[in-house]
């Protein structure tokens, strides 16, 4: 108990510096800009701002690029609130209500109560993370390779079970993204495998170029064809504060869905998108009046706000604790932390505890900067929205053709993001998710390196994985998943949910 | 008639499934195989690809029985010029440094739209470039050549 006191303090010496108060407020300002931006959700936002990072020290660039994170978010939902246009599927459910309660002349409260859930989550969130994750850490540091075979495998799967679309199409991208890390040195036999005799290739993909092919260019390139509407009308907003009746009526909301959006968030596969569909559709079933649902109900805001920020908290805990990514953004930032030498893992806890705790305090300070920050900007907010599209995507080109070729300083990632540009948008149009491509493409190296070493302290036996009883958790858990998600009925449920 | 691929997204991506997996185990039988105790650098890439070619074989296979969407028109203008400009700023950024290579890179950008101003995007990309030379250039100090070199 006093531990996790000390702990959070020694995170706010480092959070409130006033170095890492800024990187903290340009991060979670830049964020909300771009994510308010219509049809750029937080995803390419994250992608598109990384090379800003590179240059700062390890603790400030993740510090910045958690702030880029939920300032995206916040600014994913008044794009949703205001013009009905969710910049990614986790503000869709926001929309529903959103957008209803901005025609009703209600876009003000919308807002508020949105800002206002997403702090109180936040907060519950910090918590959560600082009780949670050092006792997962310590287990994590008894995780023999099987263990972390295992538990990346059952991680794959959960990600698999969430893509939108044909579940075939999720495990081959999955399966794909594993294909594609295999390119560089293996870390065993010292070989050159996958570079087809290009020197650049030497290091692998850089994963930075794939994620900025996929989410920046490839997405709009994808956008381009779909005719966007430019002249999309915003609601006049109005006083941002929601009134007192508006708070007490939702105030059991926000914390079931604060509740819910915790417990998502950690799940690998989990984080935002999940714990905003659930909130939302737990508010509904225990609502009193579920019927004004889809109509303008403002819990029908503040139960997938309030979640979905829970959940995009929590979900830095997997990503923290054991290096497993539990969505792309989270990716994302592990790849901005290799760019700067650190992996990773339970590890970082003990040796880099300035980091992890700076991290944790300063996702508290960042969200008390989004309310203080966004409340009275609205108007700003406003006239953003009105940015049309012809405008942005140049800059997004640009800044994705910078960023990779900045990580390198090598010409050779920009054509690598071209070519995977070209895929990515082939795979756009069949409908095959990208998400766990990039999933698959972070744990690739891992897996295989946790496959041969298991195998070889078994001396090829494969049943070390089922023998110890971690692992064979794992497995059994994610054997579970699969059968779940293959039979009919739950497949017609969770098809629902997700297009709903 | 009924078309004989009923379900065009899926076969196509069980095609390119297919050959990526082809493309892995052609390319993963030039490395050692090694044994289950003591694995080779091919052995986890043979793995994946077969894999990834039994999915394949069964989106493949699966198309020709269950009816499934059409894919939505390829417009190659947005493909093509983004493409394009990507490489061309892949080609240009050493030699001819920022200043010059995302001016022209972005202002070709805006041309890969529907609707096409010229003299915004000039001034659109004469913005963006000088806001990137500030931001990562000047304050961030990222390693970018940011004029030609001779």
């Amino acid at each position: 108990m006093m531990d996790v006191f000390s702990n959070i303090w020694l995170g706010l010496t480092v959070a409130v510096t006033l170095k890492n108060l800024a990187y903290c407020l340009i991060g979670s300002f830049l964020g909300t800009v771009v994510g308010v931006l219509p049809g750029i959700g937080p995803v390419t936002t994250v992608a598109m701002l990384m090379p800003i990072s590179f240059t700062l020290e390890p603790t400030s660039a993740l510090i910045m690029l958690a702030g880029i994170y939920y300032g995206a978010q916040y600014g994913g939902s008044t794009t949703a609130i205001l013009i009905n246009i969710p910049g990614e599927a986790s503000s869709v459910v926001t929309s529903l209500d959103g957008h209803q309660m901005a025609r009703q002349g209600r876009a003000g409260p919308a807002l508020g109560i949105a800002a206002l859930g997403s702090f109180f989550a936040g907060t519950v969130a910090t918590f959560v993370i600082a009780f949670g994750a050092p006792p997962l850490a310590k287990l994590a540091l008894q995780f023999g390779p099987a263990e972390y075979f295992s538990l990346m495998l059952c991680g794959l799967v959960a990600a698999v079970v969430l893509a939108r679309g044909s579940i075939i199409k999720a495990i081959a991208m999955v399966l794909l993204g594993l294909v594609f890390g295999l390119s560089g040195s293996d870390v065993n036999s010292g070989v050159r495998r996958f570079t087809y005799g290009f020197q650049g290739l030497a290091d692998g993909i850089e994963f930075v170029a794939l994620s900025m092919a996929i989410y920046g260019v490839a997405e709009v390139i994808v956008n381009l064809e779909k005719k966007v509407d430019e002249n999309a009308s915003t609601a006049p907003v109005g006083s941002v504060w929601p009134s007192w009746a508006d708070i007490r009526y939702c105030i059991p909301t926000v914390l079931r869905g604060t509740a819910l959006g915790s417990v998502l968030g950690v799940l690998p596969g989990g984080g935002a998108l999940l714990a905003s569909f659930s909130a939302y559709t737990l508010e509904k079933k225990v609502a009193k009046a579920p019927r004004n649902f889809g109509h303008g109900d403002i819990r029908g805001v503040a139960a997938p706000e309030s979640a979905n920020n829970a959940g995009a908290q929590t979900s830095f805990i997997p990503m923290l604790t054991l290096g497993i990514p539990s969505n792309p953004t989270m990716a994302l930032m592990i790849g901005a932390l290799m760019v700067h030498g650190i992996t990773p893992g339970p590890r970082v806890m003990t040796d880099r505890p300035e980091l992890f705790w700076g991290i944790v305090a300063s996702m508290w300070i960042g969200n008390l900067l989004l309310v203080v920050l966004n409340l009275p900007m609205v108007g700003i907010w406003v006239r953003l929205l009105r940015t049309p599209y012809r405008l942005m995507f140049p800059a997004i080109v640009g800044f994705c053709c910078i960023g990779a070729y900045t990580v390198n300083a090598n010409v050779t990632d920009i054509v690598v993001m071209a070519f995977i540009t070209l895929f990515g948008y082939i795979c756009l149009k069949l409908d095959c998710e990208p998400a766990p491509l990039i999933l698959g493409f972070v744990l690739g190296p891992l897996m295989e390196e946790n496959l041969r070493r298991g195998l070889l302290i078994s001396r090829g036996d494969p049943m070390i994985f089922l023998n110890t009883p971690i692992s064979l958790g794992f497995l059994i858990a994610a054997a579970l998943l699969l059968l779940v998600v293959a039979a009919p009925a739950i497949r017609r449920k969770r098809e629902e949910a997700l297009v709903e | 008639m009924k078309p004989l691929i009923r379900a065009p997204k899926d076969f196509w991506s069980g095609v390119m499934f297919l050959a990526f997996a082809a493309l892995t185990l052609v390319t993963a039988s030039g490395y050692s195989m090694g044994r289950g105790g003591r694995m080779g650098p091919g052995y986890f890439p043979t793995m994946l690809g077969w894999l990834l070619a039994l999915l394949g074989a069964i989106l493949v296979i699966r198309s020709f029985a269950i009816t499934g969407e059409a894919i939505e028109k390829i417009k190659f203008r947005p493909l093509l010029a983004l493409l394009g400009c990507v490489l061309f700023f892949a080609v240009t950024i050493n030699p001819l440094g920022l200043v010059i290579s995302l001016t022209i890179t972005t202002f070709l950008c805006a041309f890969a739209g529907d609707e096409v101003r010229v003299g915004e995007a000039l001034a659109l990309s004469l913005g963006l470039t000088l806001f990137s030379l500030v931001i990562f250039v000047f304050a961030l100090g990222l390693p970018l050549p940011v004029w030609p070199s001779l």
